[in-house]
């Protein structure tokens, strides 16, 4: 009779629904690696659309881990497990110590193996030989008409099914300790609310925060070199929460060494941590791999940032008619108002790196020898105009090489996904951007531009003052037109302005002239530095056509504005992650049962033997059983068989 | 009187004390001992009882499997003559350009050459052993495998040395990378492979087995040839750890027997298809029992799902020390645990229901996929914390 109770305990018991919650399991982690879970909800919607983002967010494909229907399949599997661990555990405890000596000879012979054999004289001590040099327990049972002795090994292989069992129940429970169910709890009651914005500790309210009571945490937080701190950021849905930390940790110094590859060999920490209830501070230096442990805090070691390092900039505006430049001082992570005539941006310090290792081309390879090299300190920073637009550049504080030239490299790009388009400024003689920067100042101004030229490019005799005002006229108008548009710009003009029949050849006249208009604002910059007046160098020759590539892809390039980074001074962070984790001692302890479970479970066959003489028949009956049947299994029945016959 | 002397085979070879024995016992102590000697001021704590464990594993597997005895003084003779080749040349690296031994046999990159073209080598044997029903064949195949075994293994001695050669910053055992880790499969899969083989006393399943670790090797060449794989690169900050040594070997045993019970299941149900439609065939004759591949498959998949479960705690507990977490769903954990499942589903099913045959080959032949999904599509496909090895 099984009423609804019994037949519930034995579904939920069953190999069935264990086998399936295993497989949901399963496919529900697949998901969970498949589907990049916890990214921001803009991402989901390009990559699936408005309404799969919605159908995938309403079944929490996004927090896999986290969403209720897959904490109720875990829970399953506790039950599941726990059900079956409890109805069979008595059973195989018993079937472990049980001998089953005294059962009567037909169940005997019913045995999976048996076979009887005839045999005058029945040597007991010698049969109880055999079974115990093959490794056997033996225990002998006195009948009326005989003696029988059963024989037992392997009997941990039961222990195994206990074990593998337990160990899931133990690793399941104490990993739902360190989980963040309880927070998930005071979420759903209202008491906590995650921070989605990047504000200061001091603007963070109340509901954000956690405090020292709190159960089980893994945070991280950035602090840098000389900084102290006493709370931690914990990731949590879609924003972070604070947490607050019953000791400081300061880091005096942070130390990265490098691979000749440019690659972090290690980077490590000395921490001083500081407990009210400590007499002395901890001293001690962390690595990767190497945390501090304390009480139940581990503090580790996880990543490298800067920590606010300290840059002087010069800001040259790009469309000034005169060549000046602002310098200003500022530091990583700081956010500097600048005003200028064409609005007001702010800029935002991103990064600075130290050094910059790349992988050799071959040919420079078999020049130097080198399989990398430094390009140098650089920064990332963004500028961002009044509508909230914003240009992210990273800028190369030294020259690189590049097709045997020296270029001051700045990449610019206005979204993240996209790479950098660079921008490459040609050194002059000295190595600098100062005669970039003169040049450009010249282009900017229409009337130095008519002076120049009026002084480089006399009139000639055979045209009148008119004509030949009109020529200097349409140089300074061309060079406004390049200056704009580059050389598309002159191109785009003729397009709108010039009949259809005479653009090609108008093209070519203005393009010709531009050029020579060019050329000429150069010369006079090179007769100003005193260069060799009669034949101009194959250098100068070069840089000229670099700088006017330059200029022309100038307006691709974002706000009129050009950082320069003129000198630093780094500050390193150190990443650090701070974990409470009651329940990673019991996980451990779980997983070693499960391991010796597992071995027990595969390695240590449960066998049985039993000699069950009679005398009134003259007769043995030989009879086993195998916890789990296996071809051995019969082989090794038969080899005992031969045995007995041979040495009884 | 057959199996009686069977017994009694089994019984004398179990003696401790023979010279062979003692040989074995004392070639691995002195050999561990020197080590530890040469390089123990590199050692930490942990890594010298991971030296002492390994000394006595391999004593007590060497003791329980005889023929890795003689493979083990060969893999150690060639491993030394390499790195004595190297001190010749005043260890640099270049001597891999110039020593005719190194370039053609023993430098770590000739060694896995051996090694793969041995290993595809093999497997064509034993196929041919298969259909030409000739036994001198199949022990050609079976002395091929050996060989690719021993070189795959040389390779790796070598490499170990001469990621410090290179640059002493760089040196680490060679089990960090993808590239790496694939000479440590194929030889771990023939290992076991090779074990099973002697167990059985069956040559049949040697090409199905050695098909997959060809697969590995056609891999292993063109992530050579293609990527430059081979170079040696430092290692990352995260992966200097001793932990890594125990960690990955023992996923890759589970890989290797996983991989070996898919396998099995192949030959299994290539078997019964044939034998369905022709119970006579030749091929049917030559090829074990079903009832045999059915019990190899699940001793494998045993074998396996004990170091895969080992594999997988230690993984946590290493990333606990490293990443702060012993569990932080990271896609390539996350596969270690679908992996685990699976196997452990696959384990429930056969044990508890009894089901056996064509279902559960093909279940171990779908393992296969999983398997290989959490060794290398993850790194292809979903970015993570493991971050090694990247296609
Ligand atoms: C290390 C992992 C595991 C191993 C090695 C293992 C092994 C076993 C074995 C050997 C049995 C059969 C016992 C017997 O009849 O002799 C069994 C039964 C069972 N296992 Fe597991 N198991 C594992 C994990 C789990 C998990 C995670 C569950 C969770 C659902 C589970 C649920 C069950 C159930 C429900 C049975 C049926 C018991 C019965 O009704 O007889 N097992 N397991």
């Amino acid at each position: 009779m099984a009423n609804k109770s019994t037949l519930l305990i034995r579904f939920l018991g069953s190999m069935n629904l264990a086998v399936t919650l295993l497989v949901m399991l399963a496919v529900a982690s697949v998901i969970g690696t498949v589907l990049k879970q916890n990214q921001a909800f803009q991402d989901y919607i390009i990559k699936f659309g408005p309404f799969w983002t919605q159908v995938f967010d309403s079944l929490g494909l996004f927090h896999v881990y986290g969403a209720a229907w897959f904490i109720l399949v875990l829970v399953f599997l506790l039950i599941s497990t726990g059900v079956c661990l409890t109805k069979n555990s008595p059973k195989f405890i018993k079937d472990m110590k049980n001998f089953s000596e005294s059962l009567s000879l037909n169940s005997y012979k019913n045995q999976p193996y048996s076979e009887t054999i005839a045999l005058a004289n029945f040597d007991l001590e010698g049969a109880k030989k055999i079974l115990t040099e093959q490794g056997f327990k033996t225990k002998i049972h006195q009948r009326k008409d005989g003696v029988t002795i059963a024989a037992m090994k392997g009997k941990w292989n039961r222990l195994g099914y206990i074990f593998t069992h337990s160990s899931i129940i133990i690793i399941c429970i104490s990993a739902l300790l360190d989980s963040n169910l309880l927070l998930k709890f005071r979420e759903l009651t209202g008491d906590l609310v995650a921070e989605t914005r990047s504000v200061s500790l001091n603007e963070i309210p109340k509901k954000s925060w956690l405090g020292e009571d709190n159960f089980s945490f893994r945070g991280t937080v950035n602090v840098a070199e000389g900084q102290k701190t006493n709370v931690l950021f914990l990731p949590y849905e879609r924003g972070f929460l604070v947490q607050k930390l019953p000791f400081s940790i300061k880091v005096k110094e942070f130390r990265i060494e490098h691979y000749d590859t440019g690659m972090p060999k290690s980077f490590e920490s000395d921490l001083i941590l500081n407990d009210p209830n400590l007499e002395q501070p901890i001293k001690k230096t962390i690595r990767v791999n190497e945390p501090l442990y304390y009480k139940n805090y581990a503090i580790y070691q996880s990543s490298f940032g800067d920590g606010g390092s300290i840059l002087d900039l010069k800001i040259y505006p790009l469309l000034s008619p005169e060549p000046n430049s602002i310098e200003i001082q500022t530091a990583i992570s700081r956010v500097e108002p600048l005003k200028t005539p064409l609005g007001v941006f702010k800029v935002e310090f991103n990064d600075f790196r130290a050094f910059n290792i790349i992988p050799t081309t071959e040919a420079e390879r078999k020049k130097t020898g080198k399989k990398t090299h430094n390009n140098g300190p650089s920064i990332t920073f963004k500028v961002r105009n009044e509508q909230g637009k914003a240009w992210e550049y990273e800028s190369f504080m030294q020259p690189t090489l590049q097709d045997n030239r020296y270029f001051f490299m700045t990449g610019m790009r206005t979204s993240s996904a996209e790479p950098f388009r660079y921008l490459f400024i040609p050194v002059d003689e000295k190595n600098s951007s100062k005669r970039f920067f003169k040049f450009l100042a010249i282009i900017n101004n229409p009337i130095k531009i008519k002076k120049l030229l009026n002084l480089y490019i006399p009139k000639i005799d055979s045209i009148d003052n008119k004509t030949y005002n009109l020529q200097l006229q349409l140089f300074t108008k061309l060079l406004v037109l390049f200056r704009k548009k580059g050389f598309q710009g002159i191109n785009l003009f003729v397009q709108t302005n010039i009949p259809k029949e005479e653009q090609e050849k108008v093209k070519d006249y203005y393009l010709e002239k531009t050029s020579l208009a060019l050329q000429t604002l150069y010369l006079s910059i090179l007769y100003q530095d005193e260069q060799n007046k009669d034949s101009i160098s194959e250098f100068n020759e070069q840089w000229f056509e670099d700088a006017i590539i330059a200029i022309s892809s100038l307006t691709r390039y974002g706000p009129a504005m050009y950082f320069e980074l003129v000198s630093f001074k780094q500050i390193d962070s150190s990443g650090l992650q701070i974990t409470k984790s009651p329940g990673k001692d019991i996980v451990y302890f779980g997983s070693s049962l499960l391991i010796i479970g597992v071995f027990f479970l595969f390695y240590l066959r449960q066998k049985r033997i039993w000699l069950a003489y009679s005398v009134t028949d003259k007769s043995l009956i030989v009879a086993g059983k195998d916890s789990r049947d296996l071809p051995e299994t019969k082989k090794e029945f038969a080899k005992m068989i031969a045995i007995i016959k041979q040495k009884l | 009187m057959t199996i009686i002397n069977e017994i009694y085979k089994e019984e004398t070879k179990i003696n401790l004390f023979s010279i062979k024995e003692i040989l074995w016992i004392l070639f691995v102590l002195s050999g561990s001992f020197f080590a530890w000697l040469e390089v123990g001021n590199l050692m930490d704590f942990y890594e010298i009882g991971i030296l002492i464990a390994s000394a006595i594993s391999l004593i007590l597997v060497g003791k329980f499997w005889n023929s890795l005895k003689m493979l083990s003084y060969w893999v150690a003779g060639l491993s030394i003559l390499a790195i004595w080749e190297y001190a010749n040349y005043s260890n640099k690296i270049t001597a891999n350009e110039e020593s005719f031994l190194l370039i053609y046999l023993i430098s770590s990159q000739a060694a896995i050459m051996w090694m793969s073209a041995l290993f595809v080598l093999a497997m064509l044997t034993y196929f041919i052993a298969i259909f030409s029903k000739s036994i001198y064949v199949g022990k050609v195949a079976t002395v091929l495998t050996w060989s690719g075994a021993m070189f795959g293994l040389v390779g790796m001695m070598v490499r170990w040395r001469e990621s410090y050669i290179i640059n002493f910053e760089y040196g680490h055992i060679p089990v960090s990378s993808l590239y790496e880790v694939f000479i440590l499969f194929s030889v771990l899969t023939t290992l076991i492979y090779l074990y099973y083989e002697q167990k059985t006393k069956t040559k049949a399943l040697g090409g199905f087995v050695m098909l997959i670790v060809s697969a590995a090797v056609a891999f292993l060449l063109w992530y050579t040839f293609d990527k430059q794989a081979h170079v040696i690169q430092p290692l990352v900050p995260a992966l200097k750890s001793y932990w890594m040594k125990i960690h990955v070997p023992a996923n890759f045993i589970g890989y290797g027997a996983f991989s070996i019970a898919a396998m099995v299941g192949l030959a299994y149900l290539i078997t019964n298809k044939i034998s369905q439609n022709n119970p006579n065939s030749s091929f049917v004759k030559s090829m074990p029992s079903t009832e045999e591949m059915d019990d190899l498959m699940y001793k494998t998949i045993s074998l396996g799902f004990g170091f895969f479960t080992i594999a997988t705690v230690l993984g946590a507990m290493w990333a606990a020390e490293a990443w702060g977490g012993y569990w932080s769903w990271d896609p390539k954990e996350t596969w270690a645990l679908i992996v685990w499942l699976n196997y452990a589903a696959w384990l429930h099913i056969r044990m508890s229901k009894g089901w056996r045959g064509a279902p559960m080959a093909w279940w171990a032949l779908i393992g296969l996929l999983v398997t290989t999904f959490a060794f290398l599509g993850v790194n292809m496909f979903l970015s993570g914390l493991h971050s090694y090895g990247e296609l």
